[in-house]
């Protein structure tokens, strides 16, 4: 009786299970909708950009002299009108400078660096390169000097002011020849030398090398400009009168009297002009021009040996080849 | 001669689309989700040191359990992208009750009639509202943040259990 209370109980049980398992469990959980119910919500959603940096690394040479302080101001794309960053710092080795991503041309070398030491006699430098979006930039050196020394003017004749072509004219520092050239037809002549000779303190002008007489010499200071204009005028001046001589050679004696023995009042210098008044058979007698300061110039009379000069030739006033002014 | 043009063309093309590209990295909450990128799969999440060019792009990511993202996003020229998707979830709800002759509606467009019924529903809030005979007679906020139970009653508010 027992057990066949047990099976009724285990069938019943069977068919339900199988009807539970038939049906889904749906009987007890009830129906599901068919479709999934959202509510458009926004998603959560987060965005973060990550920018990179333009590192930009510009050695510099300094030719000579140092700027104390320098002036750099990036521009790109060209425009040379609003600069990106401008840094004013004391004059680097190398010059680092970081900038936003994306601000560089990344085409076109329309990227500059303007480089603008805060001293006159330096001249801005430009730096155009091509941009980066990011990362480093290794610019090749930069050499930044002081602007060129500059000396120009014209060559002529003292005593009739034609312009001489052809002269010799140099900048020299002690005796050693830093710069040369020739005056042109106009005897107009230009000479540059590198800033780092502002405040040389042996720098002169000479010209006239090549010309039998005295060769003009002047010294240069540049400490206060970086152009000067010196007009030079060769040979005797107007107020000698003819017949002039010019001494053939150094240390020509210029006495006081004739005689041997008298006193010498100056030796004079090869190509040194005499204006010839009297003459002996063996002397001339005559005036040279001295300069007593602010360029003013007093004659002096006296006397040399006739061989220790030669006549003025104002159509030839160049020395031979040889160099030796006796030989004209 | 024209074979090793053509190669070094295509590797100066690659070179230069690639240093255009931004670095993309996708994270996702839950983990392990694929990601789709304007179409095409990218790999399952978490994605690190992708590459995508900058412009207009479409995420899609789906998740069996959550609701489907779909973002239309502009990549800036940048040196990096860095996404986080938190997918929102669904749950399932129960709602219950024990009133005669109502028509449910939810968000305006899911009807039942059913006293007791299952819902997949985002998590979040959902607007309720209840029809008797075609006349709106209830309209009710509820919200979803975890698989539960709502008994309704008429004009009170839904009950959770």
């Amino acid at each position: 009786m027992l057990k066949q209370t047990f099976n009724w109980f285990l069938y019943i049980g069977g068919i339900l299970t199988l009807i539970m398992f038939m049906s889904g469990c749906s009987l007890l959980k009830g129906p599901l909708y068919p479709d999934v119910i959202y509510n458009n919500r926004q998603p959560l959603i987060s965005v973060t950009y990550e920018y990179g940096e333009i590192e930009i690394k510009l050695p510099l040479n300094y030719i000579g002299v140092v700027p104390e302080i320098i002036s750099f101001e990036v521009y790109a794309h060209g425009d040379t009108a609003n600069p990106i960053i401008s840094i004013l710092q004391e004059a680097p080795r190398v010059f680092f400078v970081y900038l936003p991503q994306g601000v560089l041309d990344i085409h076109n070398k329309s990227n500059i660096i303007k480089i603008i030491p805060q001293d006159t006699n330096f001249r801005p430098v430009n730096v155009r390169f091509k941009g980066i979006r990011f990362g480093r930039i290794v610019l090749p050196p930069k050499s930044i000097q002081m602007g060129q020394l500059i000396v120009n003017g014209k060559v002529f004749l003292n005593k009739d002011e034609t312009p001489l072509g052809g002269v010799d004219v140099s900048i020299q520092n002690f005796d050693n020849v830093i710069k040369e050239t020739t005056t042109n037809d106009s005897g107009f002549y230009q000479l540059s030398v590198p800033g780092e000779y502002k405040y040389a303190q042996h720098l002169r002008l000479v010209a006239g090398n090549n010309m039998i007489f005295k060769p003009f010499k002047q010294k240069l200071d540049f400490s206060k400009t970086l152009k000067m204009r010196y007009n030079i005028g060769m040979g005797p001046n107007k107020a000698m009168e003819d017949p002039i001589y010019l001494t053939n050679r150094e240390s020509v004696h210029f006495r006081e009297q004739p005689d041997i023995g008298s006193e010498t009042l100056f030796l004079l210098g090869a190509g040194e002009a005499i204006s010839v008044t009297r003459v002996t058979p063996g002397e001339y007698y005559g005036s040279i021009e001295i300069e007593v300061g602010s360029k003013k110039m007093v004659q002096l009379d006296g006397w040399v040996n006739r061989t220790d000069v030669f006549l003025l030739d104002l159509n030839n006033v160049f020395k031979k080849e040889s160099g030796n002014v006796s030989e004209l | 001669m024209f074979r090793n043009y053509k190669w070094f063309l295509g590797s100066l093309l690659l070179l230069v689309n690639l240093s255009a590209q931004v670095k993309l990295s996708v994270k996702t909450i839950p983990k392990k989700v694929n990601i789709m990128l304007d179409g095409i799969n990218i790999g399952k999440s978490p994605i690190i040191n992708d590459r995508i060019n900058p412009g207009v792009h479409k995420f899609e990511i789906i998740k069996s359990g959550f609701a489907p993202i779909t973002y239309d996003i502009l990549v800036n020229p940048s040196q990096a992208v860095h996404l986080d998707f938190f997918m929102n979830p669904i749950y399932q709800v129960k709602f219950k009750t024990q009133e005669k002759g109502l028509v449910f509606e939810l968000n305006g467009e899911h009807l039942w009639d059913d006293p007791f019924i299952r819902l997949d529903l985002e998590a979040g809030d959902h607007f309720l509202r209840v029809f008797k005979l075609n006349e709106i007679i209830d309209e009710q906020t509820i919200h979803v943040d975890e698989p539960k139970k709502f008994n309704y009653y008429l004009k009170k508010p839904v009950s959770e259990e």
